[in-house]
């Protein structure tokens, strides 16, 4: 009992706190250690050493050994011939694909919903997933298969219309159109599935009600399912924006041949051939910082618009 | 009754106007269709086809003179069989892995508990900036995980999409009572987790199962940054050598060598390569698209779950 009258009854002091925390959540914590371990390790680590782009990184010097040299590194890379180069092919690719990326699921997805045969719309659906599961190595060797000059199917229909085979490889005018398209056709059909889910989450009666008010499909089309739409639609939106910078690093290098190296030098690639096949790594990490800033930026102030604007926002 | 309910029908007729839509949208998801589907079908054909006929362009919707021996001369490539064995090694224990660490994560994350709020921020801090590809190569360096078999299953071993996915499904489909009447008998939150919400969790459970499968089987980037020796390569890297290689150049070393010697002579071994490389495809396309089409039932109403926020 007089134990009890010494305790403090208000404000317990912070350690305090903590430790009457931990013992209470400390199971919740051994689950998630696991996890936040890689973060910090693969993700947190690799931040800090971020700082290599002020630096000249030597590796016998580590990391925080080395020169400090500032903004050199920025500086020789804006100043540099490929600089804009890679800026705009960088830009222009996700751009398209944006442009014609984004609307095609959206369409796909109020169209699958229309279709009135159930089950040929669950085959539908699932033969749309199917090339998302293919890999980009596999994908890009579709596209050298069936654009070839010689054996292509693509250039044996061209002849068969009384056109000219094309070298659709080698020609920088088209490494974009087939960077594009094959992502659409990668992956339309499996960036359907957020909105599909959402028109199957919309109540059956709105339909119902409108069908006895007498309106067409495509009456409800345009008041229905559009409007339910648009709150995910603005979200993927901003989360695309974020990427404008940033691009499929793989599949461009995997795609880039001598003829088309023009349009299909992209920043990712040329971090990955200079930085690790030059180990130029002070220089490379600046340009990457630089994009990951720029995307960071531009995903917050989309972010930030779209709230004002619309009230939709990631966070 | 019922008979007269049928005649009359409940159901308003559909107009001239919902006739033509549909039709018309009934073309339109047949030409998709055939866009999508026909690629792969012309993979599938142009393996089993006589290489000839693929060369000259003659195999469009049939396989044409059926042969097997671009499967045979695949079969006789010892290193992609390598590739293969390390590739289903790093998918199967990187998936397992993976799998538990992001369900234990996420269930501790759908739980209250001081400090909650700074770990979500950290974790979604991380979907938007990061170090970059030369800074994450070094510190694997610095780690001492540079040309391991562990940084293959190490490296994306979470990832915070998923990761929000299951939080998501757990807090969505496992009711909270259900903890507060474990709670009552007794439980704490690791017999929670393991007797109650892993046994729940199924759905879950194959779509990340195929997500974090699927990324793993294809992944390409990882082993051509990380790894340099020829051993531990994984499927992928061995399968662009192979169509890269005779598809700029229209030869390829490594093809050559693998079985040069005991084939007639140079042009015998091109004719193979070149319907070797659409069995290649098939071959390490096959396990992936099974995967899916295996798990496609959980799959689309488990994403749906998953991704449907509140």
């Amino acid at each position: 009992m007089t134990s009890l009258r010494h305790r403090p009854v208000t404000n317990p002091g912070l350690a305090a706190r903590f430790s009457r925390a931990i013992r209470r959540d400390w199971q919740l914590w051994v689950l998630l250690i696991p996890a936040l371990v890689f973060f910090i390790v693969f993700c947190y680590f690799p931040m800090y050493g971020v700082q290599i782009a002020f630096r000249d990184y030597k590796a016998a010097l580590g990391i925080t050994g080395s020169k400090w040299v500032g903004l050199k590194h920025f500086e020789t890379f804006f100043k540099s011939y490929y600089c804009g180069r890679m800026f705009k092919n960088t830009i222009l690719l996700n751009v398209y694909g944006l442009l014609f990326g984004f609307p095609i699921p959206i369409i796909l997805a109020i169209l699958l919903n229309q279709l009135n045969n159930k089950r040929f719309q669950s085959f539908t659906q699932t033969a749309i997933y199917v090339p998302h599961f293919i890999s980009t190595v596999v994908l890009a060797g579709m596209i050298y298969l069936f654009f070839s000059p010689t054996s292509g199917i693509v250039n044996k229909v061209i002849e068969a219309f009384g056109g000219q085979s094309i070298y659709f490889m080698i020609e920088e005018s088209w490494f974009r159109p087939l960077y594009v398209g094959s992502d659409i056709w990668q992956n339309a059909g499996w960036n359907t599935i957020l909105y599909i889910a959402t028109l199957t989450s919309i109540d059956p009666q709105l339909y119902e009600a409108a069908t006895i008010d007498g309106a067409t499909r495509w009456d409800k089309i345009k008041h229905i399912d559009i409007p339910h739409l648009i709150p995910i639609a603005v979200m993927m939106l901003i989360l695309n924006c974020g990427s404008l910078l940033s691009s499929n690093t793989d599949k461009a290098l995997l795609m880039q041949t001598s003829g088309n190296i023009k349009t299909s030098d992209v920043i990712g690639v040329y971090v990955y051939k200079t930085g690790l096949g030059k180990a130029q790594y002070s220089y490379t990490s600046a340009i990457g910082l630089c994009l990951n800033v720029i995307n960071f930026v531009i995903i917050m102030s989309v972010n930030a618009i779209s709230r004002k604007l619309s009230d939709i926002s990631l966070f | 009754m019922a008979k007269e309910k049928k005649q009359h029908g409940t159901r308003i007729r559909e107009t001239r106007e919902d006739r033509i839509f549909n039709a018309v949208n009934l073309i339109f998801w047949i030409v998709v269709l055939f866009i999508v589907l026909y690629p792969l079908w012309l993979i599938l054909i142009a393996s089993v086809s006589d290489p000839d006929a693929v060369l000259a362009g003659e195999v469009l919707f049939w396989p044409k003179d059926f042969s097997t021996i671009g499967y045979e001369a695949v079969f006789q490539y010892n290193e992609l069989w390598t590739s293969y064995a390390n590739s289903i090694y790093y998918t199967v224990v990187g998936s397992v892995l993976s799998v538990f660490i992001t369900l234990a994560a996420a269930y501790s994350l759908s739980r209250a508990f001081a400090g909650k709020k700074i770990v979500n921020l950290a974790i979604t801090f991380t979907m938007f900036f990061s170090g970059g590809l030369i800074p994450i190569f070094l510190n694997v360096r610095d780690l001492g995980l540079y040309n391991t078999r562990t940084i293959m299953i190490l490296m994306n071993l979470v990832s915070v999409w998923n990761l929000m996915v299951a939080r998501t499904y757990i807090q969505s489909s496992i009711p909270n009572e259900l903890y507060e009447a474990a709670v009552m008998d007794g439980a704490n939150h690791f017999t929670y987790f393991f007797k109650c919400v892993l046994p729940l969790s199924g759905t879950i459970i194959a779509v990340l199962s195929v997500y974090y499968g699927v990324a793993r089987w294809n992944d390409y980037f990882t082993g051509l940054v990380f790894l340099r020796n020829r051993s531990y390569l994984p499927l992928q890297t061995v399968l662009r050598e192979i169509l890269a290689s005779l598809s700029i150049s229209g030869s390829s070393e490594t093809f050559f060598a693998a079985y040069a010697d005991n084939l007639a002579g140079m042009q015998e071994a091109m004719r193979k390569a070149e319907v070797a490389k659409y069995c290649c495809i098939v071959v390490s396309t096959v396990p992936a698209v099974i995967l899916y089409i295996c798990m496609q039932k959980y799959f689309v109403k488990g994403v749906m779950i998953g991704s449907l926020k509140g």
